[in-house]
């Protein structure tokens, strides 16, 4: 109770205005409903990436509303079987907040444990991009795009960046060339590069396959985000399919990295926030109230412009770095040059793909 | 070759390999975490002390490293009766289905970590003690038993049965013939196996990452997901910590009760 | 007897205080476990193992249970109806098997390798004379486990990579450079070094029960030490080869961060592709299917190690 009079009252709409306040006062339910947490517990990437987050939307959220915020670096793919285990078992879910990639945040959604988010007041006037494909609802929001770009060591490439693809299967580069471990952010793009079209996506994928065969014998190296960074750092590798936020921050921390977006383009995708089933009432409020923040224009502003990456809000200028670079992508004439897959595709597929490139990677 | 100096050559010259083998990575990294840079490196770039002062700003690094000194003492407080008492049955008495009953004591080994992890999750989860730390301890003490078993039974062989019978006949109470005879004879394996469950219970993350939460997050479990974005020489500088804690921890372990003790029973 | 039985000589106050705490338990001890139930102090001796260890069988009847039914991708839940058909998938792609036999072909080379090392460690560390010498042996045993596999890995990455110290030596000497790391030698190596502590820990106990005598007996009848080592100090040795090897054979064959950070991505074992059923996939039924096939070759091996050899240390005692 005495906290509530002292309740910093939040920038944007947490009440919606002292009406709100006056009502909240008036019904000791309700009250209890929004009493707050001691603490949101937001899962997120590290680095640069929980960096961007914290200081985006974490350290603003809790200066408005005087909860403090934990961020759990679990990996986006071990925190989703916590997730589903504490749905099913009926009990409290590990975290509050969820910041996913929209494939794996579908597929959550498919199992039903995500709590629906379209009473969110900030999600008037997003771009299209913030509305999950082939959902009803909002059983997550889309936070931002980001590109899967061929980042190079300028070093290597004295005639300038490479301009397609096939320098993967260039044999200057054999044993000095890396991938995602699960073709993620590359799939797509194989098909193309194997003379395919965006059209064959999903039936026929056989170029890309075949492309893949060729890529095999030039001895990639297949990683996760901070083995891309050790191995440009250690001079280990030359060219990397990665998303353009690593290579950014690479460069920022001073390593020698440059990218561009060959002739074929490079694969575009979104992350997202969603909330899981099974909180108490009041933490679940909050956390919705952490992803109405986190859309509102200057969460978007500060985190986006943090990570380099075009925010779903609209009319955000650009980082002074990325302005005019291609994976910044912000007119539908920048994304046309992208390889988009929405989401459903990605989802039913994902897993075929996977085998069929563990299958030609371990084999 | 044949003589006792090829004897002296041959296997002086496999110890050495052995030594620098496992010697190397443990000097780079110790030199790499007085690195001034901000990245792992050796020789490293400028000498300071910033990134162990990084590690000690660390929100939450004191706590996790207490839990994690916690659930690695419950344990090996959990291992050594338990091993100690499994390992004397299998190993001095003649017991049916001894052979099954080894290869079921060897599924903590024989089931891959992420499996064990997963299932005692779920376990634990019906039970609603996960988010406790206590089944941590529990669980990390079950995936790494049959390292106390077998390091127990390695030792049981210096035991001489006779030893045991003769105090029987002198009219010693089986308790008494336990404590006086047959434990001290085997406190080479124990005290081996114990400070083993005890160090690997303290660098676990897979396991602990499933029974554990942002809450209750034990220091393996933090180090193992900060590493899946990026590798900065605050690691290198817990590794040298972990390492002085444990040269401090052997030093008076020698001077109490001699690292003789690892070798030689009583 | 018992601390409250008369005693009229001696006043119970003489009598040291350990004695009559020792007969109080014995006394306990007999009242809680007759002599009638002697038989049975084995198992009594082995339940709480057998009992921690149930926890995991419990753990395997998900798996077994899981592996049993496919996942349905509409809703990412197994379906309700029994089926073969994970099972299937296994023997269906070549890739799952080719991925068991690397790994297993490695548990059988990492064995070995650690084997032929440690055991020269091992036994001059039992044998020194002097006892610096054998402190630092210890010791630099222990030392290693404080650097987690991770980093450790990582420092491997700066001695072998293809900027680090050893290449940077072979150039300076006018060699070419070598590709030392992120291939499946270098998982090897890197496994080698993991396991070789365990090793020697393992060797250590069975070579000290080992009375040099017995080896000086073999050499003054005329046998040198090459033939004393495989007549004598091996075969005495067994209980801990035996121990030794299976620790090393089942750590190597389920693991699942050396092959991942050595391994450049492209020489997983079969314990990556189980974690990537899991977590890439979200299929728990195909995971626990390969988890099952694994946990049941790896278990067979392990009987099969300990029928021919004997359980290690149930063997000597017996035998001789």
């Amino acid at each position: 109770m005495t906290d509530l009079t002292r309740l910093a009252l939040p920038r944007r709409r947490f009440l919606q205005g002292s009406a709100a306040a006056a009502a909240v006062l008036a019904a000791p339910g309700i009250l209890r409903a929004q009493e707050k947490p001691a603490e949101l517990i937001v899962r997120a990437w590290g680095g640069a990436w929980g960096d961007a987050l914290k200081e985006g939307v974490g350290d603003p959220f809790t200066a408005a509303t005087g909860i403090p915020v934990r961020y759990d670096f679990t990996e986006d793919n071990e925190i989703k079987p916590k997730i589903w285990a504490a749905v099913d078992q009926g009990r409290i879910p590990p975290i509050h907040v969820n910041w996913d990639t929209t494939t794996n945040a579908t597929i959550s959604a498919l199992r039903g444990v995500t709590v629906d988010l379209s009473d969110l007041s900030n999600l008037e006037g997003l771009l299209p991009l913030a509305k999950p494909v082939g959902l009803d609802g909002y059983p997550i929001v889309n936070t931002y795009a980001y590109v899967y770009v061929c980042a190079y060591r300028p070093e290597a490439f004295p005639d300038g960046a490479p301009t397609s693809w096939n320098v993967l299967i260039d044999p200057k580069f054999r044993g000095r060339i890396a991938l995602y471990d699960d073709g993620i952010g590359f799939n797509p793009i194989s098909v193309i590069a194997g003379g395919g079209t965006v059209a064959d996506i999903p039936g026929n994928m056989q170029p890309g396959w075949d492309f893949y065969e060729k890529l095999r014998i030039n001895e990639p190296l297949l990683g996760e985000d901070a083995d891309f960074t050790n191995w440009f750092q250690n001079g280990e590798i030359d060219v990397a399919c990665t998303i353009s936020v690593n290579a950014r921050a690479a460069k920022q921390n001073g390593i020698d990295v440059a990218w561009t977006v060959p002739q074929e383009g490079c694969k575009v995708d979104t992350d997202g926030l969603w909330i899981p089933k099974g909180l108490p009432t009041n933490e679940e409020y909050w956390a919705k109230e952490f992803v109405n923040f986190a859309l509102s224009r200057e969460a978007q502003e500060k985190w986006c412009s943090a990570l380099g990456l075009p925010p779903v809000f609209p009319g955000i200028e650009p980082p002074a770095d990325l302005a005019g670079d291609p994976s910044y992508p912000t007119t539908e004439a920048d994304f046309a040059k992208l390889v988009s897959i929405p989401s459903p595709v990605l989802v039913e597929n994902q897993p075929i793909w996977f085998e069929k490139f563990n299958e030609i990677f371990q084999g | 070759m044949r003589s006792a100096r090829g004897k002296a050559w041959v296997l002086w010259s496999m110890v050495i390999l052995v030594l620098v083998t496992l010697a190397l990575p443990t000097l780079v990294i110790i030199g790499a975490s007085f690195t001034s840079g901000d990245i792992i490196r050796f020789p490293p770039e400028g000498l300071s002390l910033r990134w162990y002062r990084a590690l000690w700003d660390l929100g939450g690094f004191r706590a996790a490293l207490g839990r994690t000194a916690y659930v690695s003492a419950l344990c090996t407080l959990i291992a050594i009766p338990v091993g100690t008492l499994a390992a004397l049955a299998l190993a001095r008495r003649r017991m049916r289905f001894a052979r099954t009953i080894q290869v079921y004591l060897l599924l903590p080994f024989t089931i891959p970590l992420v499996v064990s992890g997963i299932s005692m999750m779920m376990l634990f989860g019906e039970a609603r003690v996960l988010g406790q730390l206590w089944p941590v301890g529990v669980a990390l003490c079950l995936i790494n038993l049959p390292f106390m078993i077998w390091a127990v039974s390695s030792a049981v062989n210096a035991l001489d049965p006779e030893l045991e019978n003769a105090a029987m006949n002198c009219g010693a109470p089986p308790v008494t013939v336990f404590l006086t005879v047959t434990l001290p004879a085997v406190m080479p394996g124990v005290i081996t196996g114990a400070l083993l469950m005890f160090i690997l219970a303290f660098n676990e993350f897979l396991v602990s990452l499933f029974l554990t939460d942002s809450r209750t997050v034990t220091l393996p479990v933090q180090i193992y997901n900060s590493i899946r974005n990026v590798i900065t020489p605050d690691l290198a500088a817990v590794s040298v910590v972990y390492i002085v804690v444990a040269l401090a921890a052997i030093w008076v372990l020698d001077r109490l009760v001699g690292l003789e003790i690892f070798l030689k029973s009583k | 007897m018992t601390a409250d039985a008369p005693r009229p000589p001696a006043p119970a106050h003489r009598l040291p205080l350990r004695w009559r705490v020792m007969d109080r338990i014995e006394a306990v001890a007999a009242a809680l476990w007759p002599a009638a139930f002697r038989r049975a102090t084995p198992w009594a001796f082995l339940a709480p193992a057998l009992l921690l260890v149930g926890i995991l069988l419990i753990g395997l009847g998900y798996v077994i249970s899981d592996s049993l039914h496919e996942l349905n991708p509409a809703t990412y839940r197994l379906r309700e109806e029994y089926s073969l058909g994970n099972y299937a998938a296994f023997l269906d792609r070549p890739v799952y098997l080719l991925v068991l036999w690397r790994s297993l072909l490695a548990a059988v080379l990492v064995t070995a390798i650690t084997l032929v090392f440690a055991f020269p460690y091992a036994y001059v560390m039992v044998r020194t004379r002097s006892g610096a010498l054998r402190k630092l042996l210890l010791v630099s045993l222990f030392l290693p486990f404080f650097i987690g596999q991770v980093v450790r890995a990582y420092g491997w990455l700066i001695i072998l990579g293809k900027q680090g110290l050893i290449n940077q030596a072979l150039e300076g000497l006018g060699l070419p450079a070598a590709t030392l790391i992120y291939t499946y030698p270098a998982v090897i190596f890197g496994l080698v070094q993991y396991m070789l502590p365990f090793a020697v820990l393992m060797l250590a106990p069975a070579l000290t029960a080992i009375h040099e005598e017995v080896e000086l007996a073999s050499e003054s009848l005329g046998a040198d030490w090459l033939r004393t080592f495989r007549h004598i100090v091996i075969p005495m040795a067994k209980p801990g080869l035996v121990g030794a090897s299976v620790v090393v054979f089942t750590l190597t064959l389920t693991d699942f961060a050396m092959p991942e950070i050595l391994g450049g991505g492209t020489n997983d074992f079969i314990a990556s592709t189980i974690y990537d059923m899991f977590f890439q996939l979200s299929n728990p039924g195909l995971a626990s299917a390969l988890a099952a096939v694994l946990v049941a070759v790896g278990s067979l091996i392990v009987a099969l190690v300990f029928r021919v050899a004997g359980t290690g240390t149930l063997g000597l005692r017996s035998g001789s």
